[in-house]
């Protein structure tokens, strides 16, 4: 039976749209105040972080950046909570092993195995692996990145014998997983959302927060059939 | 030809000065020939007069240039403190000992420390060759500069890189079996790479293991040497710091656990790396296809 199908689905509420904003400017200043430090022994970097202010400047300003990003991450778990209570919250961002059908359906596609791309759900594998990275990030280079702003308070946390190697670990952590989410993001995020040929220059969803019913339908369509029903899509 | 002219006016004004013997002993008076004599024995008048002691006459230090060709020049005669000073450095070999040692004259505090240091003991009492005297971190004795600026070597900004010049040697961290990572570690720490792009508050060598008096770091009394020296040391930036924070700096290689970390999350990046570019190269590959053979793709109906 046909519902009334809306031209365009609400996929993010002005809270998840706010907290992706924070998100990503929090992410920028961290990746790119950070670099410097990362790679200050290649030339341009002094340079770099003197746009920033210079080295003292640059480094209060990655402190704030990386507080407030932690805030928003924290923020962004009592959103959930908010929603599991209005009784609103689906659990469609579970990683579950249909996803790894939909991967290897996704790989068959490419290589023209498939006719068809996957019956994505709600959010795709990609979409998944890019939420919870942020998990992932946080755990290591949140604990990390608050572990190294505070050494001499969080030695006392150490046992003793880790000392020999646990500040090089916390450093490796930090430098190296930011390196990896950095590459992450600018290549699957800046793809799938700006580069792509149906969303350049970029998938305005982060601002309105709506998608084209029909995009909907090509890109989610277990998701569609789910909230319309079979039915309603007459070419299936 | 204007060379030769050069050297003919400055052979004449020589020997002018050889038989006004004594008259004149100022810095132009010396330089009108090393100004402009070529290698080793030149000194660059600008940079000279720029230099901190730019003022001096170059017999206030060389004050008993030898050979004919200087007969005449003759600065004060060497005080006990510059001979003894000028002894004590004769394993270094030095060409004109008593200049190296004339920094002592204006600078005793300096050179009494310097006495007692692992650098100096290693020159007057170990006589041996290896240890550095004040020229070798300070620079070129005619162009020392004074230290906020980037033309002085024991500079904040510079000072690693001068003591990197014994201390990233090889046949010197052999010998004195010193960690032959020390300058790379230091250099990949944080306080390193602060120091690098500039940040003021941050720690060079010297900061923590002191300069004219550095000690050994086996040694008591060093800055470094001990947990409660330590904890003063590194107080002076991280208040309260504690035996358990002042065990974070070692400049030891990296431990094998933080090495196979760094490895696991290296092989985890390139990993991750490798699949999403596989990923949306593929992406990219499908999206022409359809385009091409699909007409339009499968989304418009």
């Amino acid at each position: 039976m046909n519902k009334n199908i809306p031209l365009e689905i609400q996929r993010f509420d002005l809270s998840a749209r706010i907290q992706h904003i924070i998100m990503f400017t929090t992410f920028l200043i961290l990746s790119f105040t950070g670099w410097g430090l990362k790679y200050a022994f290649v030339e341009p970097s002094s340079a770099w972080i003197n746009v920033w202010g210079g080295p003292r400047i640059a480094g209060i300003i990655h402190r704030i950046a990386g507080i407030l990003m932690l805030l928003d991450f924290i923020y962004h778990q009592f959103y959930l909570l908010n929603l599991a209570r209005k009784k609103d919250l689906r659990l469609t961002i579970i990683p579950m092993p249909q996803d790894v059908v939909n991967m290897i359906h996704q790989f068959m596609y490419y290589f023209g195995l498939r006719k068809e791309r996957p019956y994505y759900g709600k959010f795709t594998y990609l979409q998944k692996f890019d939420y919870w990275a942020v998990y992932w990030g946080m755990f290591i280079i949140g604990t990390s990145g608050f572990f190294l702003a505070f050494p001499v308070t969080v030695s006392a946390l150490f046992p003793t014998w880790t000392l020999p190697w646990a500040w090089d670990v916390l450093f490796i952590m930090h430098s190296d997983e930011a390196l990896l989410a950095i590459v992450f993001i600018l290549i699957i995020h800046f793809y799938n959302e700006h580069l792509r040929s149906e969303y350049f220059p970029m998938n305005w969803l982060w601002l309105t927060g709506k998608m084209p019913i029909e995009q909907f339908k090509h890109h989610h369509p277990a998701e569609y059939d789910h909230l319309y029903g079979k039915g309603s899509d007459k070419k299936k | 030809m204007r060379f030769r002219l050069n050297v003919l006016f400055l052979l004449l004004f020589t020997f002018l000065l050889v038989t006004t013997a004594g008259a004149a002993t100022d810095s132009a008076t010396c330089l009108s020939c090393h100004g402009s004599m070529e290698g080793a024995v030149n000194v660059n008048k600008d940079k000279y007069a720029k230099s901190v002691h730019g003022s001096f006459d170059c017999v206030t230090c060389h004050m008993a240039p030898k050979g004919a060709q200087h007969a005449g020049l003759k600065g004060a005669a060497p005080d006990k403190a510059v001979k003894e000073f000028a002894a004590a450095l004769a394993p270094k070999g030095l060409k004109d000992p008593l200049a190296a040692a004339a920094c002592v004259g204006c600078h005793p505090d300096k050179v009494e420390a310097y006495k007692g240091s692992i650098h100096g003991q290693n020159v007057i009492v170990k006589r041996s060759a290896d240890g550095p005297v004040c020229t070798n971190c300070h620079g070129v004795p005619h162009y020392i500069e004074k230290r906020p600026s980037m033309a002085s070597k024991v500079y904040l900004y510079n000072v690693v890189e001068s003591c990197g010049k014994c201390h990233e040697e090889k046949h010197i961290t052999e010998k004195y079996k010193f960690s032959p990572l020390v300058m790379e570690r230091y250099k990949e720490s944080f306080h390193g790479r602060k120091l690098k792009l500039g940040h003021s508050g941050a720690p060079s060598c010297a900061s923590c293991h002191g300069a004219h008096d550095i000690k050994s770091t086996k040694d008591a009394s060093s800055p470094v040497g001990s947990i409660e020296n330590k904890k003063k040391t590194c107080g002076k930036c991280h208040s309260g710091a504690t035996d358990k924070f002042v065990a974070a700096i070692t400049h030891r290689p990296l431990h094998p656990i933080a090495h196979f970390t760094e490895i696991a999350l290296i092989i985890l990046t390139v990993g991750t790396f490798m699949f999403i570019i596989t990923h949306v190269l593929l992406d990219i590959f499908a999206d022409i296809r359809d385009r091409l053979f699909r007409k339009g793709g499968d989304h418009h109906e």
